[in-house]
């Protein structure tokens, strides 16, 4: 355990030390974008993995949470005219989870295939207000001009230091994720996901024990979307889209539901895919052909196909 | 400890609860038998509140059950060991109990592990089942003798008042079934039981008293002995499960 601590905080380290030891690479400033990205979708993936691989919920609707804290943090900072962490994080924690509260109400009445296509409907729906709602959301041309933000004076604005202000966030979901995953409560989600009839009878009550899972999940997310309206400086209908949702879940069982490295490593494989891999080659197809390979020949994904090789 | 009036439960047209009355003493134990299909197991299932009753009343001590969901039902008491096995699959057999042992006080402890206490009593429930040396096995590579008592120990580690067993030897060997038997015989004395069950050795050498259950009605009721010199219940039932 302590030296399984020791081993991640080393690992941490040498990740959030990487502009300054690659410093004299020619593409540093471009591989820290790419670590920064895939570290923010970590976070997104982290919290997706939570109900997928935890709970058992297969969640379809997730970007809401994502693309809702992006929105949150954006408008609070704008309408309050202020660039303080506190406000906009704030900001998209609470309106995250605000929103998980809304849809995990509606959401873990249903089962299975159920939840999926009610969490999908009901993000189309969050998916169809930022469209529409031009004044608040900036609608299809999104909303642009987001300040990056400050902390006790300091401003996160270089790319470097908001590439500190991510790993950190990384850090402390990741610990948090960690922490809650192996907890008695933890354990209770993983009871949900094997036998939910057999919790029932021992005395829990499920559907609340799943509401809030989601809305942890749905918060978590709307970390990941602050920190991508950084980022970006910009948020899009994108962000609360389908397509996001979908991301997020590839990346979960590319890399390995119910795992905590899983979610990590699979949003590292699907952004590498998407961002680095040469122009010539049709990233969405190759992405699409990778799915496919985890699918049919890995189903528990990176952490569960390299653990069944460690014990043969 | 447990009082039901008049239990109904319908199936589109068909009765499959028709009127049940069944006042059970603390302490008791209680087998209800009768044919396939005679509504044992939906007995059970609206007593647990995994069915709604379609009229009647049922009280667990001086609480009526009516409005309550199974886990409150749950906390107050009510176990059920499942005629077929309602385990946590992957899970090993201590994790299973543990799920069973922290209901008690509760999932949200979102920061901290079971207690030692906690562990303690699963093992504990763990030695009392026969399973100290499985307890690392993770419950779908048991054996089918091995996730009975593992589901009888789950219904056992919340520590029930009233505890419902839906045919616990069911698919088990005579040397099973004697275990199984044994353990429940062995069952602390003021845990009141309500036992299915098919096997009527079993069913002689548990119960205090007997309650015979057709087409969704308690036909009969009273002692082992009285129960076997009963001409209308060896007609339904007895008569064939005897002889053959």
């Amino acid at each position: 355990m302590l030296a399984r601590a020791a081993i991640v905080l080393l690992a941490w380290i040498v990740l959030a030390t990487f502009p300054q030891w690659s410093g004299s690479w020619d593409s540093s400033r471009f591989a820290a974008g790419i670590i920064r990205q895939v570290l923010i979708f970590a976070i997104f993936a982290s919290s997706l993995n939570l109900l997928v691989g935890y709970a058992g919920l297969p969640s379809l609707g997730h970007a809401a949470f994502f693309g809702g804290g992006a929105y949150a943090a954006a408008i609070a900072a704008q309408r309050l005219g202020t660039d303080e962490l506190a406000v906009s994080l704030g900001a998209a924690i609470l309106g995250a989870a605000l929103l998980a509260v809304v849809v995990g109400f509606l959401a873990v009445r249903a089962l299975g295939i159920f939840f999926l296509m009610l969490t999908l409907a009901l993000a189309q729906m969050v998916f169809a207000i930022a469209f529409q709602a031009t004044d608040l959301t900036g609608g299809s041309n999104g909303f642009s001009g987001v300040h990056r933000p400050v902390l006790f004076g300091v401003d996160f604005n270089a790319a470097n230091d908001l590439y500190v202000l991510v790993c950190a966030a990384f850090l402390l979901v990741g610990l948090l994720l960690w922490r809650i995953t192996s907890s008695t409560y933890g354990r209770a989600l993983v009871g949900v996901r094997e036998n939910e009839r057999r919790m029932r009878a021992l005395g829990y009550d499920t559907r609340t024990l799943k509401l809030s899972a989601f809305v942890i999940a749905g918060a978590s997310a709307g970390i990941a979307g602050a920190l991508s309206s950084y980022e970006f400086r910009f948020v899009s209908p994108n962000d609360v889209a389908l397509g996001t949702s979908v991301t997020g879940f590839v990346m979960v069982l590319v890399g390995g539901a119910g795992t905590l490295l899983g979610p990590i490593l699979g949003a590292a494989v699907v952004l590498l895919i998407e961002r680095v891999l040469p122009s010539a080659l049709p990233a969405q197809t190759v992405l699409g052909i990778v799915f496919i390979v985890f699918v049919v020949f890995a189903r528990e994904g990176i952490v569960g196909a390299v653990r069944r090789l460690a014990r043969a | 400890m447990i009082d039901v009036r008049a239990l109904r439960r319908d199936f589109g047209g068909i009765h499959a609860l028709a009127g049940v009355d069944l006042h059970v003493a603390p302490g008791e134990r209680r087998a209800v038998i009768g044919p396939n299909g005679a509504g044992k197991t939906t007995l059970f299932n609206v007593l647990t509140g995994e069915l709604r009753a379609s009229g009647g009343t049922m009280r667990l001590g001086d609480t009526d059950l009516g409005a309550l969901t199974t886990w409150q039902r749950a906390r107050l008491g009510l176990a059920r060991m499942y005629q077929r096995n309602e385990l946590f699959d992957p899970l090993s057999a201590r994790e299973n109990l543990l799920l069973s042992v922290t209901s008690v006080r509760g999932a949200y402890r979102a920061f901290r592990s079971p207690g030692d206490g906690e562990v303690a009593a699963a093992n504990v429930i763990l030695g009392r089942v026969g399973l100290e040396d499985r307890a690392a096995v993770r419950a779908r590579a048991l054996s089918h003798g091995e996730r009975r008592q593992l589901e009888l120990a789950l219904a056992l580690a919340r520590r029930p008042r009233v505890l419902l067993l839906d045919e616990p030897t069911a698919g088990l060997s005579p040397a099973e079934t004697e275990r199984i038997a044994a353990l429940i015989a062995g069952l602390d004395r003021s845990l009141t039981l309500l036992i299915v069950e098919h096997d009527m050795d079993v069913v002689f050498r548990l119960a205090d008293r007997i309650t015979v259950l057709h087409e969704g009605r308690a036909i009969a009721e009273g002692t082992p002995d009285e129960i076997r010199g009963d001409r209308q219940v060896h007609d339904v039932y007895l008569g064939k499960a005897v002889e053959t």
